[in-house]
């Protein structure tokens, strides 16, 4: 019955979503990875590491473990030359440039000299290396400080300073409050007598509640500088799970199991422990920490592989020039063959020597080949190789500005938006389909307890105001008064019926209730200073929101956490103290949804308490004792769900002695089991729970994210499919939904809940019948806001996804405005995505924040993590980050489309700009007897595209606007543009080259014309060649830009300024033949009037079709264009504004 | 006051600034049809005035060309050219005749003209040294001038100055009489002060020059440096096109209409050999260069274009008006309005 889906697609587990499981994670209904029990391996001898304690030698002898100190750095002084050419010329870019440089190189075919042809490869490697060369010095600077800091290791019987980088493994290590764990240590004993320490893991994976790390009874009594601890640990083999940890330890003859709860990892603090003292297991880069330090994801934008396409088309114009040059070379030299020997400017013949030889002439078949060669050097920008480095740039360029963009900071949690993926910016502008986490992305996953069924009566009463005029619950102790951290909202009848205390069943079941919420969970209360110097504050810390709503729901019913040790916990029950045994706990698992504690009470009788999904829960009840009670629960909770609570279900059972001592037994034997602990301990919990007694059940609410509905509308107006992703319940889901504006009560739904293959199949058909009719009606009626809304389980999803059924869901799935999947399992929910990614070209985003969004995320094509309260995962596997769903909109509609656009853009331009300058160099080559001399200097050749052109495009690419925000954000249909690619498709792309052609006709024949049988040399007319190209690709570029700012400006004016500068430069040095060429050149009226018209008559094409378009077929963006200059923002707000943020300013 | 420093300090929040909200003041044009007929107009009225200026202006060069290769073989060795050029000992001697059309204001100047000859094929082009050429102490340089670096492949006599460039020197020399009276042609200053002054020296004498086997062209004189050999000068400026001109000299007296002129060539180029042509051509000039229609033709086009394209967009605009950034016209709304 409970959802185990297939692994939809084996990629999936790639090496960066290994980290899954989140095996304490409490209470997230069916969103664990199914990865946790295949991540606990069983422990061979054979895999294992053998450390033995407070002896590095022997430690070390045998095996060469890695010292503490950690190199981020890529390279050593030495190294850098070679190592970063390496990797450098992995880059396809690189190479194509060497290669040309290296044929250069021949004589034969030196086209242009030495330094030409080295400065465009030796320029983008210098500026690289330079780049490189930083960051890494930066690398090591961080690097020295952490392995100089000092910790205090067991030397000799005393603890002394040592330095981190010193530090070996199977040295003993003693770490102070506030100080931050230098290696990966197993405990051994802390200053707590029970031998607890409380860790903050901030560093590690982002969550900044406390977590609790036990040490070992065997150990925690030990003073390591008198007591020798003589033992041996056998841990598993380094790896980057940070929630999983597996070893046991050999002392004093005893074996003594280890996990995930005893280790504390690098990067780690310290906090509210005096000391604790541990023994390395790992150091240095093979801490948990440093082996999860990889980078980002990388992925190819979808603008980029359709780039692709064209440059292989590029390529093949490349290679059609080149064959042309070469086979008309072969003709003239065929033609000319009787001639060559001695003709003045060819001169085969060399008659200088005793013996007549042909000089540089290799016979006509050589010299093809090598006209082909040298055509392809002098033609190389044909395929704009620069291009990917300026897309580089550009993009760097936009991150910078999203990532300080202060409408997508979010104030509650500090954070900025994250860029963590720099290859994919503009994939942002073609979105069609969003996967939405629910808890946490959607919700705050703030859990506030809202209602309780207690016994089959339901408490969802009135709410009052905290507790009377105090402010909450509070308990005396030692003078001091105590109250919890955050306040919660009381039913006042159920308040009432808690304190009283009387013997009757209905105080009594209240009585097991609340004890069940304060004591069932993994919570553990610090004590803080409050700002009364009276008073403290106690602090719910805990992995789970739903936990520590419980436990502040129960402390404001008079049932107060007060303390918990691994051994006990001491609860505060209407101001009298309690203290029970926890005498063992099977923590939440995927599998069996539900988690238990057993605990022994003061007067030793023993009960254990169980809390968990209702599906979970209701199997293990027993229902035979209150049938009324069981059906009454579980319409509480139906009525709980549909208004988008949370629900859990809480039973107890007291033990006999006999059934505590055989589940003691079998307990002990499963938690220090070497081999398939993890399955072992849930048999054991299996058998435990049954035949419960219902207590009752909470409702936690979740609350909206702040915009969260105006987002969606925002995103469904801008033609993106929004679809829900989540473990939730189908009501909980729908619920959400509608408070999310996601489904509108016009939508007609169409539900899909089945238990086998047969009656899915029967289900999709019916709705494909349904959703037919129901969009000819909408059809008909003209009513866009009528549409089909489909919400289908996770149950369902098993028989469909990965069958043949997935063709019909996908059909379903496209025809609807909204999907909603419910109890789905990480998996699915990659499996989801792929669906969509299989079937369409459109661009998938994947959001969420949970370890269990991980695989969604990085099926997408964009993966977009929350950085909330589940911790990092979902963040370390996201190409984007950010604090707030409702960002999702200016990232998208703002961001992305401008993205889009600029790249879009860029690479039509640049595509231009090299192929406008290559067919000048053509057209010359025709004239020169095809032999590949260039009028254009050498020089000017290569600098073209280094010096005089490169700027504007990448600062155009990186700051020009189609629209304002506020006009994006007012029409987000605007976003079509880049759905629907009409920046970037092979239309414009064969247009362009079209209106290259014609430039570069224009460009060059109207100069040999107005030339044409003058005195004009060579490299006069080459600089008038330089200039207008380069005055037309900054003019054709200044054509198109739509906002001037003065980087625009400074760009565009100052590369021509630029250009000349350089043009005059050359002119001026006498080794070069065009000396003094550009003087002489601009004294003449016929130059100037050349270039005139030169530069008027390429342009007027263009212009012409585009003033003719923008009138006749005006697109979406030139009307907004329009409107938002001149139409006042009349129009603008009257649809209605989305405020994203609070006004700053 | 302090609690607020302390927490901005904390805070991520990006500093707000123009340029990082992407905010900055900015021109935004649109080219509103106002615009786009005024631009093409102003194009219109700029070009076409500028082209018939230009057409004006060519028309005022008078031009006089003679092609003589073909003339000045004697029909003797019409079949066998190569024979009658390379040879010491034919006459190369050639009368031609020329009639003034209109009258020549001087400076006049006298053209060769050489068609169908490749001085931009990249064999010649690189074969020369420019260091050679302007320093005696680099006389060695001569890597790029193979195979006419030394003279008979003997290292230690490097020709000055080296390289097919050089060696193709052209050589047809051109005396010009009115009646029996010879017309000056004044050969100074015919090349670019800035090639005189850096690119050749003052101090470098020719060497070696043409005294290999196979001689290309002209001679130089070994006495005078080669920033005085004008004529080697001009040549060593590489042409752009095939069919090119070179200054030869120029004439300081005019030219009435209708006067005959003639010309006594020295046919020694051999052209011959690849199908080339040689022309002499006289020409007075102006701001425009020489004789040129092609410019005039393409400006009076070009603003005839732009002026129909004008018209034909105050015809659209007229006929086919669209009120600018009026919502209506998106294509959601369309669609709506569609249906």
């Amino acid at each position: 019955m409970s959802s185990n889906p297939q692994i939809p697609n084996p990629h999936l587990q790639s090496s960066s979503s290994q980290s899954l499981n989140f095996g304490s994670k409490g209470l997230r209904h069916g969103s664990d990875s199914e990865g946790f029990s295949m991540s606990r391996r069983d422990l061979n001898d054979d895999d294992a590491r053998l450390v033995y304690v407070n002896d590095p030698l022997t430690t070390n002898e045998t095996f060469e473990f890695s010292g503490n100190s950690i190199r981020t750095g890529k390279y050593s002084v030495i190294t850098f030359l070679p190592r970063n050419l390496f990797e450098q010329f992995h880059r396809v870019a690189y190479m194509y440039f060497l290669i040309i440089a290296i044929l250069n190189q021949l004589p034969q075919l030196a086209v242009f000299g030495r330094g030409a042809s080295i400065l465009p490869l030796a320029s983008v490697l210098f500026v690289t290396a330079v780049k490189d060369a930083y960051e890494d010095w930066r690398r090591h600077k961080s690097d020295k400080i952490e392995n100089n800091r000092m910790a205090s290791v067991l030397v000799d019987h005393r603890f002394q300073h040592k330095k981190w980088k010193d530090i070996q493994v199977g040295e003993v290590v003693k770490v102070s409050a506030n100080e931050t764990i230098p290696c990966d240590i197993v405990l051994l004993s802390t200053s707590d007598p029970t031998g607890v320490a409380y860790v903050q893991t901030i560093n590690l994976d982002g969550e900044s509640n406390l977590k609790t790390r036990y040490a070992k009874q065997e150990t925690l009594s030990r003073v390591p500088e008198k007591d020798f601890i003589n033992g041996l640990i056998r841990s598993e083999k380094p790896n980057r799970n940070i929630y999983g940890f597996q070893a046991n330890m050999e002392i004093d003859g005893k074996r003594v199991s280890l996990g995930p709860s005893n280790i504390i990892l690098r990067g780690c603090v310290i906090k509210n422990t005096d000391w604790t003292v541990g023994v390395v297991v790992y150091a240095g880069r093979e801490t948990k920490a440093m082996l999860n330090n990889s980078g980002a994801p990388s992925k190819r934008s979808r603008l980029e592989t359709h780039m692709n396409q064209e440059i292989m088309l590029l390529s093949f114009f490349l290679v059609t020039l080149c064959v042309i040059v070469s086979a008309c070379a072969g003709v003239w030299l065929r033609r000319h063959q009787d001639e060559l020997d001695i003709m003045q400017f060819y001169r085969r013949k060399d008659y200088s020597e005793g013996q007549v030889e042909n000089y540089n002439y290799y016979g006509l078949g050589m010299e093809i080949f090598f006209s082909f060669l040298m055509s392809v050097i002098v033609f190389q920008i044909m395929i704009p190789i620069s291009l990917y480095i300026s897309m580089e740039l550009v993009r760097v360029g936009q991150a910078y500005f999203m990532i300080r963009d202060d409408k997508m900071f979010d104030a509650a949690s500090n954070t900025r938006f994250q860029c963590r993926a720099l290859n994919i910016n503009e994939d942002l502008g073609q979105i069609k389909y969003v996967f939405s986490d629910k808890t946490g992305t959607l919700t705050e996953n703030k859990m506030e307890f809202q209602f309780a069924s207690i016994s089959g009566v339901d408490y969802s009463g009135e709410k009052t105001e905290f507790y009377g005029e105090q402010g909450g619950y509070s308990i005396q102790v030692n003078g001091e008064i105590w109250r919890p951290k955050i306040k919660v909202q009381v039913d006042p009848k159920l308040l009432k019926l808690s304190k009283t205390r009387d013997d009757s069943i209905s105080s009594k079941e209240i009585y097991d209730f609340f004890l069940a919420l304060a004591a069932c969970n993994t919570i553990v209360p610090i004590v803080v200073n409050a700002s009364n110097p009276n008073e403290k504050l106690v602090d719910y810390q805990g992995e789970s929101p739903d936990e520590q709503a419980l436990v502040y729901a129960a402390a404001a019913y008079g049932f107060m956490l007060i303390e918990r040790t691994s051994g006990h916990i001491v609860i505060d029950i209407q101001g009298e103290r309690q203290r029970f045994n926890v005498l063992g706990m099977h923590e939440f698992d995927s599998d069996r949804k539900r988690m238990s504690v057993i605990l022994g009470y003061p007067d030793s009788t023993v009960k254990v308490f169980v809390k968990g999904a209702d599906t979970s829960m209701f199997k293990i009840i027993d229902e035979s004792l209150n049938v009324d009670v069981v059906r009454a629960t579980e319409a509480h909770l139906h009525s709980y769900s549909s208004i988008g609570l949370r629900t859990l279900v809480v039973g107890m059972r007291a033990l006999s002695v006999s059934e505590f001592d055989t589940w003691q037994t079998s307990y002990e034997i499963a938690s220090t089991a070497l081999m398939g602990r993890a399955g072992l301990l849930r048999k054991v919990a299996i058998n435990l729970e049954n035949n419960l007694n219902l207590l009752g059940a909470s409702a936690i609410e979740d609350r909206l994210q702040k915009g969260v509905p105006e987002a969606i509308e925002s995103l469904r107006k801008a033609n993106i499919k929004v679809w829900v992703l989540t473990g939730d319940k189908q009501e909980t889901a729908i619920s959400i939904g509608y408070s999310s504006k996601l489904l509108t009560s016009k939508m007609s739904q169409i539900i899909i809940n089945n238990n086998s293959k047969m009656s899915c199949k029967k289900s999709l058909e019916d709705a494909l019948i349904t959703s037919r009719n129901v969009i000819n009606v909408t059809h008909a009626s003209e009513d866009d806001a009528s549409s089909v809304a489909l919400i289908i389980d996770g149950t369902s999803l098993v028989y469909i996804l990965d069958s043949e059924l997935e063709e019909q869901l996908f059909e379903l799935a496209s025809k609807c405005a909204v999907v909603l999947c419910c109890r789905v399992a990480p998996l699915q929910k990659a499996g989801i995505v792929a669906l969509i990614k299989k079937r369409t070209d459109d661009m998938s985003l994947a959001i969420g924040d949970g370890a269990n969004d991980v695989s969604m995320i990085q099926m997408a094509d964009v993966g977009v993590g929350i950085s909330g309260q589940e911790g990092r995962q979902a963040v370390m596997a996201s190409d984007f980050a950010m604090g707030q769903f409702r960002f999702l909109v200016p990232l998208l509609l703002v961001h992305g489309h401008w993205n889009y656009q600029r790249m879009a853009y860029m690479i039509l331009y640049n595509f231009y700009r090299n192929a406008l300058f290559v067919l000048v160099l053509f057209w010359y080559v025709l004239y020169t007897g095809f032999t590949l001399t260039t009028a254009i200097t050498e020089w000017s050749s290569v600098l073209y595209s280094i010096i005089y052109t490169a700027i504007p495009t990448i600062v155009i690419g990186i700051l020009d606007k189609d629209l304002g925000r506020k006009s994006l954000m007012t029409y987000p249909q605007l976003y079509g543009s880049g759905q629907r690619k009409e920046s970037y498709n092979a239309k414009l792309f064969w247009v362009t080259m079209v209106d290259t052609l014609w430039q570069s006709v224009v460009a060059f024949f109207i100069p040999v014309l107005a030339y044409w049988k003058s005195d004009i040399d060579g490299s006069s007319l080459g600089d008038l060649w330089t200039l207008a190209v380069v005055f037309m690709v900054n003019i054709h570029l200044a054509m198109d830009v739509i906002r001037w700012t003065w980087i625009s400006h400074a760009s565009v004016w100052g590369s021509i300024i630029a250009t000349c500068i350089c043009v005059i430069i050359i002119d001026a040095l006498p080794m070069l033949p065009g000396y003094w060429a550009i003087f002489n050149l601009a004294g003449s009226g016929l130059f100037w009037i050349c270039l005139l018209g030169v530069l008027i008559a390429s342009m007027i094409p263009r212009f012409v079709v585009k003033m003719f378009m923008q009138h006749c077929k005006p697109c979406d963006l030139q009307i907004a264009r329009e409107a938002e200059k001149f139409r006042n923002s009349m129009e603008i707000t009257r649809s209605g504004e989305i405020e994203m943020n609070l006004p700053h300013r | 006051m302090d609690a607020s420093t302390r927490t901005r300090s904390n805070s991520n929040k990006p500093k707000y600034s123009r340029f990082t909200q992407q905010e900055l003041p900015a021109w935004k044009p649109i080219l509103t049809p106002k615009w786009v007929i005024t631009s093409f107009v102003i194009i219109a009225i700029l070009f076409t005035p500028t082209g018939l200026l230009c057409l004006w202006a060519s028309e005022h060069v008078v031009e006089i060309i003679d092609r003589y290769d073909d003339d000045c073989l004697p029909d003797s060795y019409s079949t066998n050219p190569d024979l009658y050029i390379q040879s010491r000992s034919t006459n190369k001697t050639c009368v031609r005749t020329l009639k003034v059309p209109r009258k020549m204001t001087a400076p006049i100047f006298i053209y060769y003209q050489l068609d169908n000859f490749y001085q931009n094929h990249r064999r010649y082009v690189k074969s020369r040294s420019d260091k050679q050429l302007r320093d005696p102490d680099e006389a060695d340089e001569t890597e790029d001038c193979k195979p006419q670096d030394h003279l008979s492949g003997n290292d230690d006599e490097p020709i000055v100055p080296c390289g097919l460039v050089a060696w193709s020197l052209f050589n047809d020399t051109y005396k010009f009489f009115k009646g029996n009276k010879a017309i000056d042609i004044d050969k100074k200053n015919i090349a670019w002060e800035s090639d005189k002054k850096y690119k050749f020296g003052s101090n470098v004498y020719p060497k070696n020059f043409q005294k290999g086997g196979l001689i290309g062209g002209g001679e130089l004189d070994d006495t005078k440096p080669l920033s005085e050999q004008e004529d080697l000068i001009v040549w060593m400026k590489t042409a752009a096109l095939p069919s090119f001109r070179k200054l030869y000299g120029k004439i300081n007296t005019n030219l009435e209409a209708n006067e005959t002129i003639t010309v006594v060539i020295q046919n020694n180029y051999n052209t011959y050999e690849f199908g080339g042509e040689k022309k002499v051509a006289l020409s007075t000039a102006n701001w425009i260069g020489g004789k040129n229609d092609f410019l005039g033709i393409s400006f009076l086009a070009t603003g005839g274009v732009c002026f129909f394209v004008a018209v034909s967009f105050i015809l659209l605009y007229v006929l086919k008006p669209r009120p600018l950034g009026d919502p209506t016209h998106l294509s959601w709304n369309r669609n709506q309005a569609a249906q």
